[in-house]
């Protein structure tokens, strides 16, 4: 479903953001990237998006190439980032029905809409109110919302838990697991192990742009993946100090 | 896919406060601008119908006497205002709207509101033309300076190209959103103004002005979707939407405030005009000296009498059976008339030259374009002043021309002209130029205009599908 091969990102500035990064998800796998800041998860979900173009590799959804399949490639995925941005004169109902219809999804009913809503645990006033007044937490919701509306068949998220609160968080990792089930890809970029832990299939080491490790969360207790955690990233230290 | 951007664009803007004051405002000033105008517009037709009336009058009831006399009394003409003259008064108050026609001299205009007034009065003047050529820009630019800037800085133009929109549909639909938000002030106005055109205005003229309303309002139109395809462009472009604001105010002061006073001085500096002595001077050295300059009047006259003897074949004037005085005063009107247009006609050519390198200059601010042809819609220009100006002066022609063959018919040396006399001068009637010699003045206009029109489209378009998100 999602295809990494070779992906490689030089910025402007030299620094390699990048380094050949070859990854598959498959439909209903849920794989969590981690790594500290500037590990390279942003750019390899920039680069799904086509938000940037790749130095070299390249990035797939569907077997197609998304730098020369900007708008298909676009038409599987749904994208939430770490803070989903809502338009705040409309009401949640409106935010969701303009990003559907932008996704291609524009003859829902009003009722459907509010499926959606239910769907996702958003209270149905919350519906009717103008998103200004909305927390954290609803907003990430009525980014799932968009994407279950968009039929999405991959997921692309960006640290979508920080600063959610426990419970909004956990809430959050059930619905993820909720769509993984019904047969999405997904891609969580995360600081958060407890998280990946528990909604992941898979995690993904990354450091200074590569991925070091990946390994399955069903053969690893949290204490193991901590410790592999803080293993790569002394390796990825040692790495950087021989270079 | 577009329709439904700027449906949202459209609700966006209309809850947001901002917008709803600012459009208040405008839309209370666009009114009171229209309705002032209106009003002037009014009055002042009623008194120029009256005015016309009253010379005519005047001339009819003239007491009998030499003929050259009445046509020394001569009438007035008075420049009609048309109903449109309501959105743009043009160069009317500059140029003056009435002339006296007398034996003789072509005189100037006169009623020139703008010689009295102070150069700073030209910016406190609310007239229609001011608020819908440089407020509602302003208006434009406050709407569009963050359409991409801002979403980018919100973080929503990645969400909204992450679900496969095409930029360009992005782009289309902000403008179509902006433009539908206009349509809200715009609307009820030109539906006011069509009102206000239809009251003012008999079933004739206004038959004479509803396509030069369309054009106006299909002028205007092009002006501020000119305006938000810059905010577009500008907006996709900028880093940050303070920068889109601070880049597009620029642009709004260079083109509103700036261009129009550099495209004066300019075209003073390389067309300059004689003032008014210097030009008064050479056409009376022409009449005296004559236009070769050693042809002096007394040996014209001299010539004329020799020709005339010789046509009778007579040997002195009283011999002839034509009063010669008549023959006379018409030679040295019709020589007057050959001095006049060539000086006149020099004029009034470097004006127009003035009016074309305006036009031209709309290649570097639209406002110039959009100035010109709003006061060409209108019948406010300098184009249609000119073509009223040689209307008069052909009246005044025709009259003297009458009131000199009458002194040519009688000998007597006491002959007094009839009340019959005056009444075969028919009244004074004005067509106003025909719409597509208007639009021919203003081809410089529109030339540059569809220059902006596609580049800022165009730039837009290319602006939105290259930004960064």
């Amino acid at each position: 479903m999602l295809e990494a091969v070779e992906l490689t990102k030089h910025y402007a500035n030299a620094t390699l953001a990048l380094d050949r990064l070859s990854l598959r998800i498959e439909p209903g796998e849920i794989f969590c990237l981690l790594g500290p800041n500037g590990a390279g998860k942003t750019t390899t979900i920039s680069l799904f998006l086509g938000f940037v173009a790749p130095s070299s590799g390249s990035a797939r959804i569907k077997d197609l190439d998304v730098q020369s399949h900007p708008l298909a490639t676009k038409r599987f995925v749904a994208y939430i980032p770490e803070q989903v941005m809502l338009y705040r004169n409309l009401t949640g109902l409106e935010n969701l029905e303009y990003f559907s219809a932008l996704a291609g999804q524009d003859s829902y009913s009003k009722a459907a809409l509010l499926g959606f809503f239910d769907e996702v645990g958003l209270p149905q006033e919350a519906a009717t109110r103008r998103v200004g007044t909305y927390s954290k937490g609803m907003r990430q919701k009525v980014g799932i919302a968009i994407a279950i509306a968009k039929k999405a068949e991959a997921l692309l998220l960006d640290e979508p838990t920080s600063g959610l609160d426990p419970k909004a968080s956990n809430e959050f990792s059930a619905l993820l697991k909720r769509l993984g089930a019904s047969g999405v890809a997904v891609l969580m970029a995360t600081h958060d192990l407890f998280r990946a832990k528990e909604a992941g299939t898979r995690v993904g080491i990354m450091s200074a742009g590569k991925l070091l490790t990946t390994a399955r969360t069903e053969d690893l207790s949290y204490e193991q993946l901590e410790r592999l955690y803080l293993e790569s990233m002394a390796g990825g230290a040692m790495q950087g100090v021989k270079r | 896919m577009i329709a439904r951007i700027a449906r949202k664009e459209f609700t966006e803007m209309v809850r947001d406060g901002r917008f709803r004051g600012g459009a208040l405002i405008v839309l209370v000033l666009l009114l009171s601008a229209l309705l002032m105008g209106w009003k002037h517009y009014s009055d002042v037709s009623a008194q120029h119908t009256a005015a016309q009336r009253a010379t005519r009058e005047q001339w009819l009831k003239q007491e009998p006497k030499n003929p050259h006399s009445a046509a020394h009394y001569g009438v007035y003409a008075f420049k009609p205002k048309l109903p449109l003259s309501f959105v743009d008064q043009g160069v009317d108050d500059y140029v003056g709207v009435a002339v006296w026609l007398e034996a003789h001299k072509q005189n100037d205009f006169r009623y020139r509101p703008a010689q009295d007034a102070t150069a700073v009065q030209r910016f406190s003047e609310l007239t229609a033309a001011t608020v819908l050529q440089l407020l509602l820009p302003l208006l434009i630019i406050l709407l569009g300076f963050s359409t991409f800037a801002g979403e980018r800085e919100q973080g929503t133009l990645k969400q909204l190209v992450s679900l496969g929109v095409a930029k360009r549909d992005l782009a289309l639909g902000k403008a179509l959103g902006v433009l539908a938000a206009l349509a809200v002030l715009l609307v009820p106005a030109t539906v006011i103004g069509l009102g206000a055109l239809a009251l003012a205005s008999g079933p004739e003229s206004l038959a004479m002005s509803t396509p030069r309303l369309g054009l106006l309002a299909l002028s205007y139109l092009g002006y501020y979707t000119l305006f938000i395809a810059v905010a577009l462009a500008v907006s996709a472009w900028a880093k940050s939407s303070r920068f889109a604001l601070v880049a597009l105010l620029g642009f709004w002061i260079l083109q509103s405030l700036v261009a129009p006073r550099v495209a004066t001085d300019l075209t003073r500096w390389l067309y300059p005009t004689p003032s008014a002595l210097e030009f008064a001077k050479s056409v009376s050295d022409d009449i005296a000296k004559g236009m070769d300059g050693h042809s002096s009047q007394d040996e014209r006259t001299q010539a004329l009498e020799r020709s005339v003897l010789k046509q009778y074949g007579a040997k002195k004037l009283e011999d002839l059976p034509i009063n010669f005085a008549g023959v006379a005063l018409q030679a040295s009107e019709e020589y007057g008339y050959r001095v006049y247009d060539k000086h006149f006609g020099a004029l009034w050519d470097r004006f127009e030259r003035q009016n074309t390198l305006h036009q031209v200059g709309a290649i570097f601010a639209p406002l110039l374009a959009i100035r010109s042809l709003s006061m060409g819609l209108s019948g406010t220009d300098f184009a249609q002043h000119r073509h009223f100006a040689t209307a008069a002066e052909s009246y005044r022609r025709v009259m003297i021309k009458a009131m000199n063959d009458d002194v040519t018919l009688h000998k007597d040396a006491d002959h007094k002209a009839t009340s019959e006399v005056y009444r075969s001068l028919p009244d004074f009637e004005y067509a106003p130029l025909p719409l597509p010699s208007v639009l021919a003045a203003q081809v410089w206009s529109l030339v540059c205009f569809g220059v902006w029109l596609i580049g800022s489209t165009l730039a837009a378009l290319y602006a939105a599908t290259r930004m960064e998100v």
